[in-house]
């Protein structure tokens, strides 16, 4: 070791390094430029230059980063002296090139900005990383220095193209000024590393993180790149990891594992619209897809967020998305389900950055929006000025002069119109991912005929081998929220297989006795992190350390370079034990992902986890304060000293335990009731199963058959004998809701069936009261017996006597669609209507194929594999007519004939149809009692009066209110399959709480203080999850009132402290005296 | 809703007669009718009569001059994503029309039959053979034994011959010229648009420049089929020409040098008709281009008329120049044989009447629509 001062601060070196080592471990920067910790030290731009004393010698500038470190040595590296050297230093730079942002950013910090010297424009400031890199990393030698002094430049062996380089782009990656280094020694162009998570539109290196928010967030190596595991060169990564965490031995490695059954959800692919070559795809730069464009327009993509084309970086002002690329032709008769929506998506945030001026031009055949809300969100997106064009667009051509795109389409007048993008963007579809017909050959599932997975609509999530189950859009092109049910139905398929042995396998984790701290004088321990650079980078960590130690109460501090490494974890159960810590705070990035890990380690530690506290210093503090070191400094310091003041007042917390009551109470026996109370009994919990009707099986008993033949009367007779004979299953009909009182695993219903009033306890609900067909008051509905529903028409066709009743079949039927679906009083689709009607078209022709069938629609909505009985239909001759919305068909009855008029939208002609029967695609709409279920329960239906869930995306089958779950057509308007997904959903999300004994509580709920309470009852109103309830008792011959708190509803939000004008609520953990100090900490210094 | 026009579901079936018609590919996507270069701001097609008959609307598809715009060069066909061969509907159609202006009912009977039109041309030919062999047998006052040994100078039957060819072309004319009285009746007649006898001579120069040169066939996107088109034309047009008004010149014993017009123009002929029916059939049976890939018995009968023809004609030519006056006399036979029935049964029945029909509703398209043009300048003068 050497030992040298440095500003007059001491620092020990290993022996060997130079000097520029010493400085940087002290925190110190310098400037440098030809300086890289991985090559050899080259001093040619003299930067770097320090003060150097050596006992006996006159002072001397020396060049740092190849100086060693001597000991005993004097360095100063902020004198006068060195200060006028590297400013003349920086000008001799800038006049070499002016124009390079990184000797402009150099020279600016030591305060040139404009040069005394002639500017020289070159593009080489020579300070040799290329050559160095080459040489030294690459063991290439591609590139060198010829000529000395004004004569001196860049190039390889005797100027020409260097054989010996393999045009790695290294040179390129190190130069500082940017130069195209490889144009000089190669004439293969250098292709970078595409970066796949921006679909390539930008590059990355081959050691890399996925992306920002990859989980696990680690760096890889992409092996297929690495020149290291490749040629065994380079390896600047390892020495450069400060973490030391590179190891290049990993190896790939075959994993057994022992499963009682298995989930296959190997996803989809986007289709590659390459193999539509008049698309132009791969060919026009401004043609990209859909994912292209989700990248191009987040704040974490290519162009960060602002709404550019690929081709020249211009601002885009046009834009066209074009649908249905690889979905619904003559090789994938599917539709992708998903498309028409992101594509309004993305036309909106597209103008959200881009301004209201942005053209955004969507070219569709049918609008798809069938999912909840989904409907109003297209009519919003029409409001906000997205064209909708209905046109399917064959072929691009691109104008080479600006590269603008040019697109042919027939107007709504049948018009030719040529319109001109500057980006257009191709809605892909879903397609299977490569390779699926070996995997499902080794896992022995049956692909249908586009190569998803074959599923029946009575078992959607089975995929025919038992133990083999299938989620996603790996079974059917879908959205975000079907793909999470049956992510979930899954789930309970497995469980009601394995749960004879679930949990066998999982070992509780074992802590100490927890410590008594009551009591104590507060003994705190602050940890600093480091975090490499991230906090290091731009909060000066020993200042802040030195100053964590002058605060009151704290008896020990550490700097750690990762806190959160697992070594570290150790090392501070170590501290807290030796220095006998009862609070601990750890001074690092964000409680959201690491407070857990914190918590967990000190109660390793025998302490009580809620006697933490953490200062965010890093998103809070370096993150947004990089040109700023010194005052983020300081305000790291504040950070500090607030967790500190809230440490001291900490107070160990218990996480409550409630009894779990291991049975569901279902509410409906419909098809999604029926099938949650199977799979629930068959996990081995007991279901009370409610029905309002005297017979089970709800809207299935009106379903006869199904587009793809299953047979539904057989399925639903046997479902209701499973459930009449499963014994775990109470089955009440004619049953009716008294109340239901409790909350999440302690509920208590009363009900009463056939007269009879019964109660009982259950740990969850399961809400499936259904919903019901819309029964139309237009279009003479009622007035004619001709005049009727799908379903009375499925009723018919099913029914002994045919629909042939009169002796003869219907010449004619004419079936109209949307009929109190999407209008101004349920703005919502209906979302099964169009499949209905292609389903008993399809019905009409194979009982009485001289029948002429009409379909009158707005768009026809056959989502998914339900595309291909659209164009079954088709084929079969049914005759579909396109209606708009403003021009609704009229049904006439003149004397005995009916007649329908439509305003054809496509020719734009009246159309006169003779009907005999005319077929009303009613809307579904949600059950008159949804109402007061809703109440009974506490929980909130949308406008429409469906149930509203707690997420539409992401928890699609929960409620807000915990131990509550919905499915079926009480959700919204679903399919067979659909409602069994969502029903086996929520047996799944219920089993997560009636598989445990108990729940541990949240230990930072609220708690009255009973002196302080007056019942004034202003808390019960703002509280979102309707926890605060009033009680009143006996009290001194009195009555007196305050409020209570179920701790078991209660997340600790914090509104009733808030709103509280005595004190009278407050959050543990949060308490009104941790806050003020906090604030106080926060005020002090100022 | 204004005046509603009337469905009608049979007509899909009735157009299926003539041809293929695949509407169930068809969603209305559109991408056909942009494919098309033809297929301009006035007319949009294939989409929008492929919805008429799929709609069931008769009159409006009867009155259509869509079908007649098209040259069938496929590009709609290859653009369609759902492989519903748009351009093949529109052949379909263009069958379909031709049966409906033919007031004989003749027309739609060989279309729906290969039995009717085999027949058809079969008993045509019969009837020529029949004809003649009278002729020889009562005119000429030949006995049957003199059929074969004697052979003789084609100076005998003129000019019998005259009126006999005179005949052969006036008949299909006759016939055409009553179906276009009926075709514009369906076009013009039940508009409600006054169209004065001036504006049909005025652009009757319309119909003479697409009748002979098929120029919008030229804004298809494969110039080399208007080409090998007009090749096929001028094999047909020419040869009809020099028989109609020159027979006595262009049949003869006599033997003209090789630059008399007699001979080259024979030559040129038979070389344009034989490379455009062997080119067609060879298409057809490689069904490479769009247009080739599906063949109703009509789209082979012509090409073999116009082969047989050809190949009749040579074998005269060349038996009368070698001294085989006996077989180029039976080659002629054949020749008449061959050469009735298609322009008796072909022009007004068949494909072949699309060289009437083509122009004809270019010409009364160009009327209309300057007579809409002109009512509508009235009433906007009216209104101003």
């Amino acid at each position: 070791m050497v030992r040298l001062t440095v500003n007059e601060q001491k620092v020990s070196v290993e022996k060997g390094a130079n000097l520029l080592g010493a400085i940087e471990k002290l925190g110190i920067k310098i400037p440098t430029l030809c300086y890289h910790k991985a090559l050899t030290p080259y001093g040619a731009c003299r930067l770097c230059v320090v003060e150097v004393h050596v006992p006996g010698r006159e002072p001397a500038l020396q060049a740092s980063c190849s100086y060693p470190a001597l000991d005993g040595i004097t360095v100063f590296t902020d004198t006068e002296r060195v200060k006028r050297a590297r400013k003349i230093v920086a000008e001799l730079l800038l006049a070499r090139c002016p124009e390079a942002e990184a000797i402009k950013l150099i020279a600016s910090s030591l305060g040139v900005t404009e040069p005394r010297i002639r500017k020289k424009n070159d593009d080489c400031v020579y300070c040799g990383l290329c050559v160095r890199m080459c040489e030294e990393r690459m063991g290439k030698a591609a590139i060198g220095f010829t000529g000395r002094g004004p004569k001196k430049k860049l190039e390889p062996p005797f100027g020409k193209h260097n054989p010996v380089c393999w045009t790695c782009g290294a040179c390129n990656f190190i130069c500082p000024v940017g130069k195209k280094i490889t144009v000089l020694t190669t004439q293969k162009p250098f292709i970078p590393i595409p970066n796949s998570y921006n679909m390539g539109l930008d590059k990355r290196s081959a050691a890399y993180i996925l992306y920002p928010q990859a989980v696990p967030n680690k760096a890889v190596i992409d092996k297929n790149y690495c020149l290291h595991l490749n040629y065994n060169v380079c390896g600047i990564c390892k020495e450069v990891c400060e973490a030391r965490a590179i190891d290049y031995e990993q190896k790939d490695n075959k994993i057994e594992i022992d499963a009682g059954a298995v989930i296959l959800s190997p996803g989809y692919e986007v289709f590659d619209p390459g193999l539509k070559p008049e698309l132009g795809y791969g060919k026009y730069q401004n043609v990209v897809t859909s994912l292209e464009f989700e990248r191009i327009l987040s704040a974490s993509g290519p162009y960060s967020g602002e709404a550019l084309r690929p081709s020249d970086k211009k601002h885009l002002k046009r834009i066209a998305f074009l649908q249905c690329v690889g979905s619904r032709d003559h090789e994938r008769d599917y539709c992708s389900s998903v498309c028409c929506m992101y594509a309004t998506k993305e036309a909106i945030i597209a103008k959200e950055h881009a301004g209201e001026d942005l053209k955004c031009d969507i070219f569709y055949m049918d609008m798809r929006a069938f999912s909840k809300g989904f409907e109003q969100y297209y009519e919003s997106a029409k409001k906000q000025g997205i064209h909708y064009i209905r046109f399917r667009v064959p072929v691009i051509r691109e104008l080479p002069e600006t590269q603008d795109l040019v697109l042919e389409y027939l107007n709504e007048e049948e018009k030719k119109v040529c319109s001109e993008y500057d980006l257009v963007v191709l809605s892909v579809g879903m397609v299977p991912p490569k390779h699926i017909k070996e995997f499902a050959e080794k896992t022995g599932i049956q692909l249908n005929e586009f190569n998803f997975c074959r599923t029946s609509v009575f078992d959607p999530t089975g995929t025919g081998r038992e133990g083999v189950y299938a989620a996603g859009p790996f079974t059917e092109p879908k959205d975000i929220p079907e793909t999470v049910i049956q992510a979930s139905s899954a789930a309970s398929r497995v469980i009601s297989l394995l749960h004879d042995v679930k949990g066998t396998l999982i070992k509780p984790r074992e802590y100490p006795p927890e410590t008594d701290v009551g009591g104590q004088e507060p003994r705190i321990g602050v940890f600093v992190c480091h975090c490499g650079t991230n906090i290091a980078g731009f909060v000066n960590v020993p200042e802040v350390v030195e100053y964590a130690k002058t605060l009151s109460n704290v008896v020990y501090v550490e700097n750690n370079l990762y806190t959160c490494s697992n070594d570290t974890q150790d090392r501070m159960k170590q501290k807290i034990k030796e220095h006998d810590l009862n609070r601990v705070v750890v001074a690092s990035c964000t409680p959201r992902t690491h407070e857990p890990l914190f918590r967990n380690t000190i109660r390793e530690a025998g302490l009580n986890s809620y006697l933490f506290e953490m200062a965010n210093i890093r998103d809070q503090c370096s993150w947004v304060h990089m040109h700023e070191r010194e005052a983020a400094t300081r305000k790291s310091e504040d950070l500090v000293r607030m967790a500190v003041a809230k440490a001291r007042l900490l107070e160990p917390l218990q996480k409550p335990l409630i009894n779990i009551n291991k049975s569901a109470l279902v509410i409906g026996g419909g098809l999604a009731g029926m099938t949650s109370s199977l799979e629930l009994a068959g996990q081995g919990f007991e279901v009370y199963l409610l029905e309002r009707e005297k017979e089970l099986g709800g809207n299935l008993r009106r379903i006869h058959y199904v587009l793809n033949g299953e047979d539904p009367q057989n399925e639903l007779k046997s479902i209701i004998e499973k459930v009449k004979t499963d014994k775990r299953i109470h089955l009440f009909v004619s049953a009716k809701i008294l109340s239901i009182e409790g909350s999440i695993g302690n509920f208590k219903t009363r009900i009463i069936s056939d007269r009879e009033e019964t109660e009982f306890e259950h740990g969850v609900i399961i809400v499936a009261t259904g919903a019901r067909e819309y029964r139309p008051k237009e279009y003479l509905y009622g007035e004619d017996e001709r005049i009727i529903t799908q379903s009375e028409l499925e009723e018919m066709i099913a029914s002994d006597a045919g629909f042939a009743k009169n002796g003869s079949k219907p010449n004619t039927m004419v079936m109209i669609q949307c009929v109190g679906s999407r209008d101004n009083e349920r703005p919502y689709c209906s979302r099964i209507c169009c499949s209905t009607a292609v389903k008993n078209a399809l019905k009409i022709k194979e009982v009485s194929p001289d029948t002429n069938v009409y379909v009158l629609y707005r768009d026809i909505r056959t989502y998914g594999f339900r595309e291909q009985y659209y164009t079954k239909a088709r084929q079969k001759g049914i005759v579909f007519m396109r209606y708009d919305a403003d021009n609704k068909p009229v049904v006439a009855k003149n004397g005995k004939s009916l007649s329908v008029k439509v305003f054809e939208q496509t020719l734009k002609l009246p159309v006169e149809i003779p009907a005999d029967m005319v077929v009303l695609s009613a809307g579904i709409i949600p059950d008159q009692d949804n109402k007061a279920v809703a109440q009974l329960i506490k929980v909130p239906l949308t406008q429409e009066g469906f149930f509203l869930e707690a997420h539409m995306k992401l928890r699609p089958v929960d409620f807000a209110t915990d131990g509550v779950f919905v499915c079926g057509l009480a959700h919204f308007s679903k399919s067979i399959e659909e409602s069994i997904i969502q029903a086996q959903a929520a047996s799944a999300r219920a089993n997560t709480i009636l598989s445990k004994d108990n729940l541990e509580l949240e230990a930072t709920t609220s708690f009255i203080i009973d002196e302080n309470c007056d019942g004034c009852a202003y808390c019960i109103e703002p509280c979102p999850y309707n926890a605060i309830s009033l009680i009143e008792y006996m009290w001194q011959g009195a009555v007196k009132k305050i409020a209570e708190v179920n701790e078991s509803m209660c997340k600790g939000c914090g509104c009733c402290m808030a709103t509280c004008p005595k004190r009278g609520a407050m959050v543990r953990g949060f308490t009104m005296d941790q806050i003020e100090s906090q604030i106080d900490a926060a005020l002090q210094a100022v | 809703m204004g005046r509603e026009i009337k469905s009608e579901p049979a007509l899909l079936q009735e157009v299926r007669k003539y041809g293929q018609f695949d509407v169930g590919g068809c969603y209305n996507c559109g991408s056909c009718t942009i494919s098309c270069p033809l297929s301009g701001n006035l007319t949009t097609f294939p989409r929008r009569v492929m919805r008429y008959v799929l709609f069931g609307l008769k009159d409006l598809l009867n009155s259509s001059l869509e079908p007649w715009m098209c040259y069938y060069c496929g590009d709609c066909s290859t653009a369609c994503p759902q492989q519903a061969e748009p351009g093949e509907a529109m052949m379909t159609l263009r069958r379909y029309l031709t049966a409906q202006y033919d007031w004989t009912g003749l027309a739609s009977r060989l279309y729906s039959s290969a039995a009717w039109r085999i027949g058809a041309n079969f008993f045509t030919g019969l009837f020529v053979f029949l004809i003649v062999f009278f002729y020889h047998l009562y005119d000429v006052k030949l006995s049957g034994s003199d059929f074969f040994p004697r052979s003789m100078p084609l100076e005998h039957m003129f000019p019998t011959m005259i009126y006999f060819t005179l005949a052969v072309f006036v008949i299909p004319i006759a016939l055409l010229l009553t179906n276009a009285a009926r075709m514009h009746s369906f076009i013009i007649g039940r508009e409600n648009i006054k169209v004065p006898l001036s504006l049909y001579l005025k652009q009757l120069g319309t119909f003479v420049v697409h009748a002979f040169t098929q120029k919008r066939f030229r804004e298809c996107k494969d110039k080399g089929r208007w080409i090998k088109h007009m090749i096929m034309v001028s094999g047909f047009i020419v040869p009809s020409l020099l028989v109609l008004f020159f027979l006595r010149w262009f049949q003869t014993d006599n033997i003209y040098p090789v630059y008399n017009p007699q001979r080259w123009l024979g030559y040129l002929a038979t070389i344009a008709l034989l490379y455009g029916s062997i080119e067609t059939v060879i298409g057809r049976i490689r069904k490479k281009g769009q247009m080739h890939r599906f063949s109703s018995p009509d789209d082979w009968v012509l090409p073999a008329f116009l082969f047989l023809t050809a190949v009749s004609g040579i074998t005269i030519h060349i038996c009368r120049y070698a001294g085989l006056a006996m077989v180029a006399h039976y080659a002629y036979f054949a020749h008449i044989i061959i050469v009735v029935p298609m322009l008796v049964i072909e022009i007004p029945f068949g494909k072949l009447s699309h060289i009437f029909y083509r122009p004809l509703a270019i010409y009364l398209h160009s009327v209309k629509q300057r007579a809409a043009i002109e009512q509508n300048n009235l009433t906007e003068a009216k209104v101003a």
